[in-house]
């Protein structure tokens, strides 16, 4: 009986090839490589690990259904991650649609709530070990509402532009930078919060 | 765009070189404005490389096998797409046919509708006009005189059924 082949040791690029030709033993290898990077972009999202298994789970069904259009303009774990972005969002954007929104989130989509917060006179997080100070961004991010956390993570992490960020959640230039203010400004009051609590 | 906005911009790296110049001079003499940039870059620089890192929490072959199956499930979508797409298919073209046809019909009439009723035909260049009734199945032929006036030419003929004769 033969051996499947083992891919383990096989470029990217190349494994993108072979499954462009139709072969699934290695665009389950690319599935394998990259499943922890894209299941975590959806998960930074969602906040929610069921949604996130099955947006990334749909992603990589998409994927494969639109490997001929992959054209290597970027890497493969950048296209991979700009399509279960778009999922992520489409489906924030049904669930906003189905919950009634909050006065503060009625607030910050007016703009304004930023410009009443005081600013944070000492650093929030100086001292800080990485492990900590990653586990409090990451909490503070969670009280952030979608749009808001969306603009940091595409901006702060997969360090898009302006621009490219707009096209993504189909808004204006001025919203995304309006929402960005307001996301690292909510996020220095949150961590400043944090630091109190740990400090009482 | 405002100050904030504009404060915010620079640390991003997304200002030409004469608003650099016009928010710096700012930032030199509002010590509030240089007080939310120093906030803002404490901010840009805690949470640059610190995403948490997240783990899948599902083995390779499980999570693989349920993307599998997506795969598959798609494949056979598509391939039943055609056959659903061909019975209504069967119906759009004679329909469009049929749409088109009434379309030149309607064209070539000037767009008037008979009920079969009175019609009257009055030519701009001849100097007759003739009248006819269905319902009271005669036709009538008016003729102009050297005033316009028309009137009608002889008698009037009324076309009376066979039997009547």
């Amino acid at each position: 009986m033969p051996q499947p082949p083992d891919f383990t040791t096989t470029l990217d690029v190349q494994l993108v090839a072979f499954s462009q030709a139709g072969d699934m033993i290695a665009f389950e290898e690319l599935v394998a490589r990259h499943r922890d990077k894209i299941y975590a972009r959806a998960f930074s999202m969602m906040r929610n690990e069921e949604d996130a298994i099955d947006l990334s789970q749909e992603a990589w069904v998409k994927a494969w259904q639109r490997l001929k259009q992959f054209q290597g303009d970027s890497s493969f774990a950048t296209w991979m991650t700009r399509i279960v972005i778009n999922l992520c969002l489409d489906q924030l954007r049904r669930q906003k649609r189905t919950r009634a929104e909050s006065i503060e989130q009625l607030d910050e989509e007016l703009g304004g709530v930023e410009r009443q917060m005081p600013v944070v006179a000492s650093n929030p997080t100086e001292g800080l070990e990485r492990a900590e100070l990653r586990k409090r961004i990451d909490k503070a991010m969670t009280q952030l509402s979608y749009e808001h956390r969306t603009v940091l993570i595409l901006h702060e992490f997969e360090e898009m532009e302006y621009k490219q960020i707009a096209k993504v959640m189909n808004c204006s230039i001025g919203t995304v930078m309006s929402r960005l203010f307001y996301a690292r400004r909510r996020l220095a009051s949150l961590l400043q919060s944090l630091k109190k609590e740990q400090q009482s | 765009m405002n100050t904030e906005l504009k404060l915010q911009a620079l640390l991003d790296g997304a200002l030409d070189a004469r608003e650099i110049r016009e928010i710096e001079a700012i930032l030199a003499q509002d010590i509030q404005s240089a007080a939310l940039m120093q906030e803002l870059k404490w901010m840009k620089a805690a949470v640059a490389g610190n995403e948490a890192e997240v783990k899948l929490p599902e083995t390779r072959e499980f999570y693989w096998s349920k993307i599998e199956r997506g795969i598959a499930a798609e494949a056979k979508q598509a391939a039943a797409a055609p056959a659903e797409r061909a019975w209504w298919l069967r119906f759009i073209y004679p329909a469009t046919g049929l749409a088109a046809m009434v379309a030149v019909m309607f064209v070539v009439s000037g767009g008037r509708t008979t009920d079969g009723a009175d019609t009257e035909s009055v030519p701009e260049d001849v100097n007759a006009i003739s009248f006819r009734s269905e319902a009271e199945a005669m036709s009538v032929v008016y003729v102009a005189d050297e005033n316009g006036t028309f009137n009608p030419v002889g008698q009037e003929t009324k076309n009376e059924p066979e039997a009547d004769k």
